[in-house]
């Protein structure tokens, strides 16, 4: 049992040295090893649900049995709670979703093997980040999976923009993984130790202005990490070129390393994030990331660069509710962060999926794709429901328990704050329904041009894994409440006990971490409502029936001239009489027109704020760090 | 509560039934007033039914470019939503559901009414329909900024001092306050937000000058430009009852009188719902003119938001 974690670290890294050795020959063998090994490192994470989240263990493993000697630890530590086996399990269902996907979806590409091999390095990376007990190899697997994903987002280097998006990511990555090394020596020149559990232990009582320091690095690099705002444009640089499989990692893998790393830091590490600054930081980040990113996201008319910026806006709820520091907020963090990580993943997979078939992620090109595709449509009508928060998908679940947390806040502290982080987050949400319309509308509904007249539904073997996400989608926003039980709450009483974290690793005490208390405000029984609404339209369908005279049917098979009437560029052409859109009165060509109207200084200034020029988004990162130092500086 | 009651309840009183004679009455009565306000006799007040009997016995054609399923299923699931919405607002007290957060629930199944009008002009095809749902969506845009700030209002009003976060989302919660204390329109801090709201019921119903979705004249029906037969009626139906819904809320919200007798209670809630009906839908339509896509989104988030957020700032302050 506490060998598990550093073998499924293990069996990643040799999956991934394995690969490079038998695949190069045949694609066949590489790919079984590749699936051996995400199968063999899922299996023992879920092998350890059992002992860590029911019966409340702490798994403690010392390589090399370097055991702390009289409370000092020498050695390299590997501790898994429930947090961390919560980011575990995050992390290794998405990579053996991301891995079985790209089998097909990368089958036409070249150098496959150097693809896998990427793959299982950031996957063990990924793996080892979110279970390391110490603080060095936090750093250290954040540069393995930093520089894998670098490479694989200029994977396929022929695309346009490739090397610039992952040129971009890695010089403001380098910021971010600067910035945590940085706070690391920080903290090793002032409490001499490495090991996370003994810094949870000192960390308290050693607070000094060098400590603050730290703090604040390894704040801006873990946020670096999530893409938060500043960082938020090279997210989108990196999604709109990475394959749909590398996407998903990055969005839903990737990110949620930044969110275990702020979690571990602000309630384990240095335990402040009961202190109001500290929460007004994190909360305010997570609030200014969430409404900046969705309303940029307005503006895109690439498909996944879209999504990148929802992504990053929901990652921007989850840091949100973690900086309440109470257990409801902590345990919607969580929530919305595995959420994130299902629909999240769907939505590129689907985005994947168009690409793969028609060749294009243009929103202003693509159109009707739902007659040809109406299984991949239906896919993406369940992920763009769940991420708008439409019931009874899991994003109204979490996002429920995330209001819910705010107000309590507000409640118990008295705090306006909390309520305008509530309005921000209710109104992100309409936006982000809004801004899926129009996903939904120029890319599987609308006027089909001419030439994706011939589309085909995507393989069965790239649709399972989609069909896998969206019924994880469906029963986690089903299930709340059990969900709650059983995972939310260890995951967050372990966060929130840091003696316990302390204790465990340490072996002063072996007492359990317990589960967070929290009550919601109001159960949300999904099921219920679903029995209702089913029976509603039940009765309806009676009605409608009964009333009915004949059967409706659709109109004979389209002629072959009627379905080129429309000229090959025509979208909205019909209402400016062959005008270019941009001289016409009517706002029809932009679905968001009166919106964007009325908020053109707004959009304009985050349009040129979004330059694409590196140097500015490094200076950004710098300001960022900047103001974080002086904000704690001056505050803690 | 046995199974009957239930049943009961949710197919007749304050259910379906209910809820549908209530819509009938407030769309019926509105177009009479209208009418009357712009001197002309006006139709039967029954016309909103006879107009879904009609649509129900037309023939329901289906555009080519059109995704059969949706295009079909998203009025029935429109209307679905918005009658179970109709089930978690008391009536005289009485409501089927009473969960501890019906506001924000509300709030979503009244979005989600909205969406399947959009997804379901979107899989029509139609550029009209694409013009239109933009405008359902800028619209939507608009009124959910003030309606969320009039929720935490009224909430937190209710709420101070009464449970545990301070803030109550629950229609019940609020019913028995406004018990206690007297409708919560006589607050003076929380007249802005009902002004708001008046101004919200329109835009979220859909109703004559912010009906920029529809626009006959500009797009031609915008989003139901492709519908025919019994898809329409269900629109329209969800429409009619759109307007009920909203009233009814409103009253729940601000305007709750409980006397003790369940029918006088009854009544008095469809005199006040009639009442908000004139005062927000009708009375603008007779004498307003359409407004443009850009006009409403600058009035809702200015005017309207700084209304709703003085009583929000008002309330939390303790006034």
């Amino acid at each position: 049992m506490e060998n598990l974690p550093i073998l499924a670290i293990m069996t990643l890294f040799m999956g991934a040295f394995l690969n490079s050795l038998l695949g190069r020959r045949s694609r066949k063998v590489g790919n079984t090893v590749v699936f051996i090994a995400m199968a063999l490192a899922l299996g023992m994470m879920l092998a350890l649900i059992r002992p860590v989240f029911f019966e409340g263990r702490t798994i403690c493993y010392w390589m090399g049995g370097w055991a702390p000697d009289a409370g000092w630890a020498y050695g390299i530590g590997l501790e898994v709670d429930a947090l961390s086996l919560f980011f575990g399990l995050i992390v290794t269902i998405a990579v053996m979703v991301s891995g079985v996907y790209s089998f097909t979806y990368m089958a036409r590409d070249d150098s496959q093997v150097n693809f896998y091999t990427l793959f299982l390095m950031l996957s063990g990376a990924v793996l080892g980040l979110v279970l390391s007990g110490d603080l060095f190899n936090v750093y250290v697997m954040v540069e393995i999976m930093t520089f894998s994903a670098v490479a694989l987002t200029a994977f396929r280097n022929d695309y346009d923009g490739a090397l610039e998006g992952a040129f971009k990511y890695l010089v403001v990555g380098s910021i971010g993984s600067t910035s945590l090394l940085v706070g690391t020596i920080l903290v090793y020149a002032n409490l001499h130790t490495l090991n996370m559990a003994q810094i949870a232990q000192l960390a308290p009582s050693h607070m000094n202005a060098t400590m603050v320091t730290a703090f604040a690095f390894l704040f801006v690099g873990f946020a670096t990490k999530a893409f938060l705002f500043p960082f938020q444009p090279l997210a989108a640089d990196a999604h709109a070129v990475a394959p749909a499989s590398i996407s998903l990692m990055i969005s839903g893998v990737l990110t949620k390393c930044g969110v275990y790393g702020i979690i571990r830091l602000t309630y384990d590490l240095f335990q402040n994030i009961s202190e109001s600054t500290v929460s007004y930081l994190v909360t305010g980040f997570g609030m200014v990331t969430m409404f900046i990113c969705v309303t940029m996201a307005f503006n895109q008319h690439n498909f996944k660069r879209l999504l990148a910026f929802h992504s990053i806006s929901q990652v921007g709820y989850v840091i949100t509710a973690v900086g309440l520091g109470t257990p409801l907020g902590l345990s919607a963090g969580l929530y919305h962060a595995i959420n994130h990580t299902l629909f999240k993943g769907l939505l590129f997979l689907v985005a994947g999926a168009v690409q793969h078939e028609t060749g294009s992620l243009d929103l202003d090109d693509l159109g009707g794709l739902s007659k040809n595709m109406p299984r991949t449509t239906a896919l993406f009508l369940i992920g763009a429901a769940s991420i708008s928060g439409l019931p009874p998908f899991n994003g109204f679940a979490s996002k429920w328990m995330i209001y819910q947390a705010l107000f309590e806040k507000a409640g118990s502290t008295g705090n306006f704050f909390y309520i305008l982080a509530c309005v921000v987050a209710l109104l992100t949400s309409v936006l982000t329904l809004a801004s899926f319309i129009k996903v939904t509308q120029s890319v599987f509904f609308g006027q089909r041009r001419a030439k994706y007249a011939d589309v085909k539904e995507c393989p069965a073997a790239m649709r399972l894994p989609m069909w896998i996400l969206a019924i994880f989608c469906v029963v986690l926003g089903l299930f709340p409440e059990q969900f709650g039980n059983w995972f939310l709450r260890p995951a967050a009483g372990a966060a929130l006990n840091a003696e316990a974290y302390a204790a465990q690793m340490l072996g002063g005490s072996t007492a359990a971490a317990g589960a967070a208390e929290y009550t919601l405000i109001g159960a949300w029984q999904p099921i219920v409502w679903l029995l209702l609404l089913v029976l509603v339209c039940c009765a309806m369908t009676i009605v409608a029936v009964s009333g009915r005279r004949s059967e409706p049917e659709p109109l004979a098979e389209p002629d072959v001239e009627d379905e080129q009437v429309l000229p090959e560029n025509a979208k909205y052409e019909p209402f400016f009489s062959g005008e270019e859109s941009h001289y016409s009165q009517v706002g029809g060509s932009d679905l968001f027109w009166g919106f964007k109207e009325n908020l053109k200084k707004y959009f304009s200034f985050w349009h040129d704020w979004h330059s694409g020029i590196v140097n500015d988004y490094a200076l950004y990162g710098v300001l960022c760090l900047a103001a974080v130092l002086c904000y704690c500086a001056v505050f803690l | 509560m046995s199974v009957l009651t239930i049943l009961g309840k949710v197919l007749i009183f304050p259910g379906l039934l209910f809820t549908l004679l209530a819509a009938l009455w407030l769309a019926g009565l509105d177009r009479k007033l209208v009418a009357r306000m712009q001197r002309r006799v006006g139709p039967p007040l029954l016309q909103p039914w006879y107009d879904y009997l009609k649509c129900c016995g037309k023939e329901t054609i289906i555009p080519r470019k059109a995704n059969r399923t949706v295009f079909l299923a998203a009025p029935a699931l429109g209307l679905a939503s918005i009658f179970v919405t109709a089930m978690l607002i008391p009536v005289g007290g009485v409501s089927i559901f009473s969960g501890s957060a019906d506001l924000v629930v509300i709030l979503y199944l009244l979005t989600f009414a909205s969406v399947m009008l959009i997804i379901g002009s979107a899989a029509s095809g139609s550029p009209f329909a694409g013009v239109g749902l933009s405008r359902e969506m800028v619209a939507m845009i608009s009124y959910e900024l003030p309606f969320v700030l009039v929720m935490l209002a009224v909430g937190r009003a209710a709420g101070d001092g009464f449970c545990l976060a301070g803030v109550t989302f629950s229609l019940a919660d609020l019913c028995a306050w406004q018990s206690a204390n007297g409708p919560m329109i006589f607050r003076w801090s929380l007249l802005p937000a009902a002004i708001a709201m008046l101004f919200i019921i329109p835009c979220e119903v859909g109703q004559q000058p912010f009906d920029i979705d529809e626009a006959e004249t500009e797009i031609c029906e915008g989003v139901l430009a492709e519908y025919s037969g019994r898809p329409l009626g269900q629109f329209k139906m969800m429409h009619v009852i759109k307007m009920y819904v909203m009233s009814s809320l409103f009253c729940a919200m601000f305007l709750h009188i409980e006397t003790g007798f369940l029918l006088a209670d009854v009544v008095i809630h469809l005199v006040l719902c009639t009442l908000v009906c004139f005062v927000s839908m009708s009375l603008p339509h007779a004498i307003t003119a359409r407004f443009k896509v850009e006009q409403i989104f600058r009035f809702y988030w200015t005017t309207v938001t700084a209304l709703a957020a003085v009583s929000l700032i008002l309330v939390w302050c303790g006034v």
